[in-house]
């Protein structure tokens, strides 16, 4: 196919040296910006920061002043009292005390803090207690101002705190076991300074409390520490297995160096490349190494592999590279291209650390690339001649030299031709077997679970979700979507609630027709002047002010009265003071119950009917929302009156038009947050509010929800449009969309075969998982493409599809052999990796490898035998590609389709405009055909 | 010449005389006896006073929330006993709401809460007077005054207007402080500001913005109350202050919550 040898191997093979050098200069160039390295490893940058449910997530967190939370409990399963035991309570005491100095001065800002948010503790010691003082009245007192001294006041804490209902379940667990500490951060990236300090403390602390450390936070935090090992471990593992492979198969340490030399070089060089322009690594790049370096050792292992088999054959260097960089340039670019591909096309999907993933991963392929067709010539150039002598397979020893291999590949030869219609039988039914596995995937992360099950983390998420009523947040914001008034109807209400007024003062006995007048023309004239239902009410009121102040003393009170009327009718559109309002949320914190997943909720409707309670002498029946609205912010009122009356204003903003029921989980998987998602959507429905409200989700758990449906479709069209990328390109490749179908087979049965099993071992379908359908694209039609190029000059050369195969099955059918092999093999280390993401990716990497060698080696020659006769009846045909009707249309059908998934997001959907454009492919198809027809007069031959 | 002389040894012994005077008068006063003076002046003018408090909360985002309530005060003895009665007029929803307290030198102070939505008086039982009042980032006892015998007093540094003194708790579990500073006006002794610390961190602040003499008092009539580590701050501003009326103490009982005594809440 490639008569010229290209200008750039052959400048490689003359000038070695340079080479090099220019290898050597740009790995350190780039290798210069890894020690900046930032690590991020928060979840929720898996949205793009201008990602609307994510502005509107800080925006709530902001507006009701939430933090992110480390959660440290505190068990005590020897004691019978659990930790309310005086020695218990006073290790919880001082750590609280401790964690209050876990504040830092910030750098660029030395007047402020960073670290806990000393204010917004939730312990013993920092919260209030509302209870009955004896003789009917109510006393506000901390909970645990002091340790206690006897077991007996140890207890009647545990019995006071489980009064109140927001820190019952929250605070302490229902069986009086544990206790947790809520301890707000100023940021997330402080958990894992606190988390140290913690542990530090901790050891000081005598008895027999057990301690565990969770939240989002310091999960995240701990991962990144962790994800920086698992780099410097698994990779250089991995890449020292991959080492002595090479070295069983080429038994030549000298040369085996350098496919290890470029997949270090590429590794390091994209690496720098991706730290220096300015991006962090976050879980997704971290294992940008892992997946560059298999692919950049695939080529020079094709390289060397038939590098090895000729050079004794020719005995010259330069001569057997030539011939090699030959035959092996176009397989090698169009494997390149089409992982490049794969690869990138992850740009398209919407998650920003899966673009920046795949963009850098399709830049090391390139990268690697063109070092394997630079360096390894290069490489091989600057080899001492005699160090060559005994190198690769004589004539004589050819078959002892391929060890145990080349029999058992003698042997598939023979049966895929023999018996190539079980085989596509088997095909068939291995991919039917995958549909049904695939319909079964259960599409879920979560964050904890990236650890390992004996993980410190992981243990204590465990322990303390048992105990408590969860320890993943998430929020339900009601707001009011009352529409606004305007002025006019305004004027008329607030007229009628002081004509009513006036009316009742006017039974008692006062004079008020002489006002009446005067109100109701200062409310015509104020209502005139503006559009702003507020800005009339403000000159309504000071000029009644005026009035009032100028008034005798006998209207007085009925000036008060009026005033009065403003005062209430401002506070019109304060529905969460509404008891009905109230009522309903109380509902909806039963119905979050309902899920089960869902193990406690606070709103501000349990600090009212707790408030209510205490001041009716405590009374069980009071535990309820008042029947006024008046009572409800009289109860809030005396709230207030505690030494943390900002709590409030995490459940409700000041204007009480909106408010969060604060939701605990007690997982963390995405798939619970969906199901209670589900169900609160059904349920709102199903129940609508008394007033107008709306709903919407914001947390940590949801959004995890929302970038992982993102992540979903995302990667399912990204994988589409890769498909399609892939195809025209194998299609061009070999002037055939049929073989350019036939291309695509082994990596379909691979996907299919992995998710597949996926689905039916029951393995949720998590990020790692869904960026591995990039990676299969990439492996698996490399094999593929060597297969059939191959397949296809020796076919030319001996025109009969039987012995091709057997001259198919020596040394190429023995390259992919190893490269499967190597890359599995070495990629098995990741196994023993304590991140689980790692681990999956390890097992699938050799699982993909694997499936898809079988699949190259089994399927693609009994497919070819199979359909022999069209097959190469093409080869015959000097027609080009697009005089075939079907395949033009084919082809153009692909090329829109692929131009509609990548333009999909600038489109209006719906029926209609999918109908059009459906019709626009196909009479653009037509058309191309006939142009082509017409055009090309080789077609009319 | 001689005119001249007596004229300057007039004015050098003057200037002696005013310099010792003032040396002698520094030494003189103890922390105890400033401290003792500014009690005075911050929370017993006249007899009996009066004022309609407008109060904006701000939070840290800057959110307001507004209150409008009437004081009423009376001494029983300066410096010691008193009786406060604190009428809510605004927001609407809670208007009539009072708080009435009966402050006790030497024992807990008795407060009663009276809650008209659910027509229910209530005492309040507390030994501990530092929660919020009202939800703004004054605290109940920045209303009715410290007891001066909690504290150990220490005149810290004087400037050409201030005492300074710094106060730390004999109880040191009974507050959230370690302790405070406070600045003194040397001529009235009026404190003006208040700085309190946890360790070396300064968290709070109370500042009067605005002094006037109402009556022949000075008075304070603008305050704020600042919460530095949240940066949430409360203003109050004292409007209709009058000294001397002759409030009724039996204002100051169980009765009068439910049935307001409306002559003295205008």
């Amino acid at each position: 196919m490639q008569n010229k040898t290209n200008p750039l191997v052959s400048f490689s093979v003359l000038r070695p040296k340079m080479i090099m050098w220019f290898m050597v200069a740009i790995t350190l160039a780039l290798g210069a910006f890894i020690p900046k390295v930032t690590v991020d490893t928060d979840p929720e940058n898996m949205l793009s920061k201008i990602d609307s449910v994510r502005v509107f997530h800080d925006a709530m967190k902001k507006e009701f002043s939430l933090s992110d939370m480390i959660v440290l409990g505190i068990v005590n399963e020897s004691d019978k009292q659990g930790v309310f035991n005086p020695r218990s309570l006073a290790n919880i005491y001082a750590l609280t005390q401790y964690a209050k100095t876990l504040r830092w001065k910030r750098k660029d800002a030395p007047d402020k803090f960073e670290g806990v948010i000393e204010v917004d503790i939730l312990a013993p010691s920092t919260v209030d207690n509302i209870k009955q003082g004896g003789l009917g009245s109510v006393r506000f007192e901390w909970l645990m101002k002091t340790p206690p001294a006897t077991r007996e006041q140890a207890l009647e804490i545990r019995k006071q705190a489980e009064r109140i209902p927001f820190l019952n379940g929250t605070l302490l667990s229902e069986d009086g076991k544990a206790l947790c500490l809520y301890l707000p951060l100023t940021s997330k990236d402080m958990s894992y300074k606190v988390y140290v300090a913690l542990q530090k403390k901790i050891k000081e602390l005598k008895g027999d409390d057990q301690y565990f450390i969770t939240g989002l936070p310091v999960a995240e935090d701990t991962f990144g520490v962790e994800m920086f090992k698992q780099m410097a471990i698994s990779a250089p593992l991995a890449m020292l297995i991959i080492f002595l492979l090479l070295w069983v198969f080429f038994k030549k340490l000298q040369l085996i160096i350098s496919p290890m030399l470029v997949a270090l070089c590429s590794v390091i060089t994209t690496m720098g490349l991706l730290i220096g322009t300015g991006n962090t690594v976050h879980i997704m790049s971290s294992m940008i190494p892992i997946f560059i370096m298999p692919i950049a050792v695939l080529d020079s292992i094709h390289i060397l592999s038939e590098f090895f088999e000729l050079y004794q054959r020719y005995k010259d260097r330069k001569q057997t590279l030539l011939i090699v960089m030959k035959e092996l340039f176009t397989p090698m670019l169009y494997t390149s291209l089409t992982s490049a591909a794969g690869f990138g096309s992850l740009a398209l999907t919407p998650i920003p650390p899966v673009q920046v993933f795949g963009i850098f991963v399709a830049i090391g392929i390139m990268f690697a690339w063109f070092l394997t067709i630079t360096v390894i010539p290069a490489y091989i150039m600057l080899m001492p001649q005699k160090s060559l002598d005994n190198f690769g397979v004589s004539s004589e020893s050819k078959n002892k030299g391929k060890g145990g291999l080349a029999p058992i590949l003698k042997k598939i030869s023979v049966f895929t031709v023999y018996k190539a219609k079980p085989i596509i039988l088997f095909m068939i039914l291995a991919i039917v077997l995958a549909i049904y596995g695939i319909s079964r995937i259960q599409i879920n992360d979560n964050p904890i679970r990236w650890f390992k099950k004996t993980h410190s983390i992981r243990i204590a998420d465990k322990v303390l979700n048992q105990h408590f009523g969860g320890t993943y947040m998430a929020y339900l914001l009601l707001q009011s979507s009352e529409e606004k008034q305007s002025v006019k109807t305004a004027a008329k209400s607030l007229l009628k609630s002081i004509t009513d007024s006036l009316d009742n003062f006017k039974k008692d006995g006062y004079r008020v027709d002489r006002m009446r007048k005067e109100i109701s023309k200062t409310i015509k004239i104020f209502s005139q002047q503006t559009d702003i239902p507020e800005k009339f009410i403000s000159l309504f009121q000071k000029s009644i002010q005026t009035y009032s102040e100028n008034a005798p003393d006998d209207e007085l009170d009925v000036w008060d009265g009026v005033i009065y009327c403003i005062e209430s009718f401002k506070q019109r559109a304060e529905v969460f003071k509404q008891p009905a309002v109230l009522s309903y949320i109380v509902q909806l914190q039963h119905a979050l119950q309902e899920t089960k997943v869902v193990g406690k909720s606070n709103s501000i409707a349990d600090i009212v009917k707790t408030v209510h309670r205490e001041l009716l002498l405590g009374k069980d029946k009071e535990f309820r929302i008042p029947d006024t609205k008046k009572a409800v912010a009289q109860c809030l009122l005396t709230f207030q009156n505690s030494h943390r009356p900002d709590d409030l204003w995490h459940l409700v903003t000041p204007d009480y038009i909106k408010t969060s029921i604060w939701v605990q989980l007690r997982s963390g998987d995405n798939k619970d947050m969906s199901k209670v998602v589900d169900f609160m959507d059904k349920y709102i429905k199903r129940y609508p509010p008394p007033v107008p409200l709306s709903y919407h989700w914001f947390g940590a758990s949801y959004i995890n929800i929302f970038w992982q449906n993102k992540m979903v479709k995302g990667m399912l069209s990204a994988f589409l449009g890769s498909f399609l990328v892939v195809f025209l390109m194998m299609s061009y490749l070999f002037r055939s969309v049929l073989w350019g179908f036939l291309c695509m087979i082994p990596l379909t049965v691979t996907i299919a075969f992995i998710y597949g099993t996926v689905g039916l071992i029951g393995k949720d379908y998590d990020m790692p998982i869904a960026v591995l359908s990039s990676l299969t694209l990439g492996l698996a039609v490399d094999f593929a493409i060597h297969f059939l190029v191959r397949a296809r000059e020796l076919f030319s050369k001996y025109k009969n599809w039987k012995l091709t195969v057997s001259y198919l099955f020596d040394e190429p059918a023995l390259a992919i052999a190893r490269n499967i092999i190597v890359i599995a093999v070495g990629f098995l280390p990741l196994i023993a990796a304590p991140l689980i993401p790692y681990k999956t990716v390890g097992v699938f990497l050799a699982t993909i490898l694997a499936v898809s060698g079988i699949a190259t080696l089994f399927l693609l020659p009994a497919l070819i035998t199979f359909f022999q006769k069209i097959l190469f009846g093409q080869i015959y045909s000097t027609k080009k590609i697009m005089c075939s009707c079907v395949s033009c249309i084919i082809m153009a059908v692909s090329f829109v389709i692929l131009v509609l998934l990548n333009l999909k997001r600038f489109l209006p959907s719906g029926p209609l405009t999918w109908i059009l454009i459906i019709t626009g492919i196909i009479i653009l198809a037509a058309g191309l055909c006939c142009l082509v027809k017409k055009r090309f007069s080789s077609c009319n031959k | 010449m001689k005119r001249y002389l007596t004229g300057f040894i007039f004015m050098a012994a003057l200037v002696i005389n005013t310099l010792i005077s003032t040396r002698i008068y520094a030494e003189d006063i103890s922390a105890d006896e400033i401290v003792e003076k500014a009690n005075l002046m911050a929370f017993y003018q006249g007899a009996d006073g009066k004022a309609k408090v407008n109060m904006i909360i701000t939070d840290s985002l800057g959110r307001e929330r507004k209150r409008t309530f009437i004081i009423l005060r009376k001494d029983i003895k300066d410096g010691g006993e008193q009786k406060y009665y604190v009428f809510f007029k605004k927001p609407a929803d809670v208007r009539n709401m009072v708080f009435m307290v009966w402050k006790h030198i030497d024992t807990d102070d008795d407060r009663w809460l009276y809650l008209p939505a659910l027509d229910l008086v209530k005492r309040i039982a507390s030994n501990d007077k530092r929660t919020s009042f009202a939800g703004s980032h004054f605290l109940y006892e920045d209303i009715s005054g410290r007891g001066i015998n909690e504290d150990t007093h220490e005149l810290i540094k004087q400037t050409d207007k201030f005492y300074i003194l710094k106060n730390v708790p004999k109880d040191p579990q009974s507050v959230e402080f370690d302790s405070y500073n406070v600045w003194i006006d040397k001529k009235t002794f009026m404190p003006l500001k208040s700085e309190y610390y946890q360790k070396d961190e300064k968290y709070r602040t109370i500042e009067a913005l605005e002094t006037k003499k109402i009556d022949g008092y000075l008075t304070v009539t603008k305050s704020k109350a600042s919460d530095l580590r949240t940066g949430g701050f409360t203003v109050s501003e004292f409007e209709k202050v009058q000294y001397d009326i002759n409030i009724d103490e039996k204002i100051f009982t169980e009765r009068y919550l439910r049935q307001k005594p409306r002559k003295w809440l205008r």
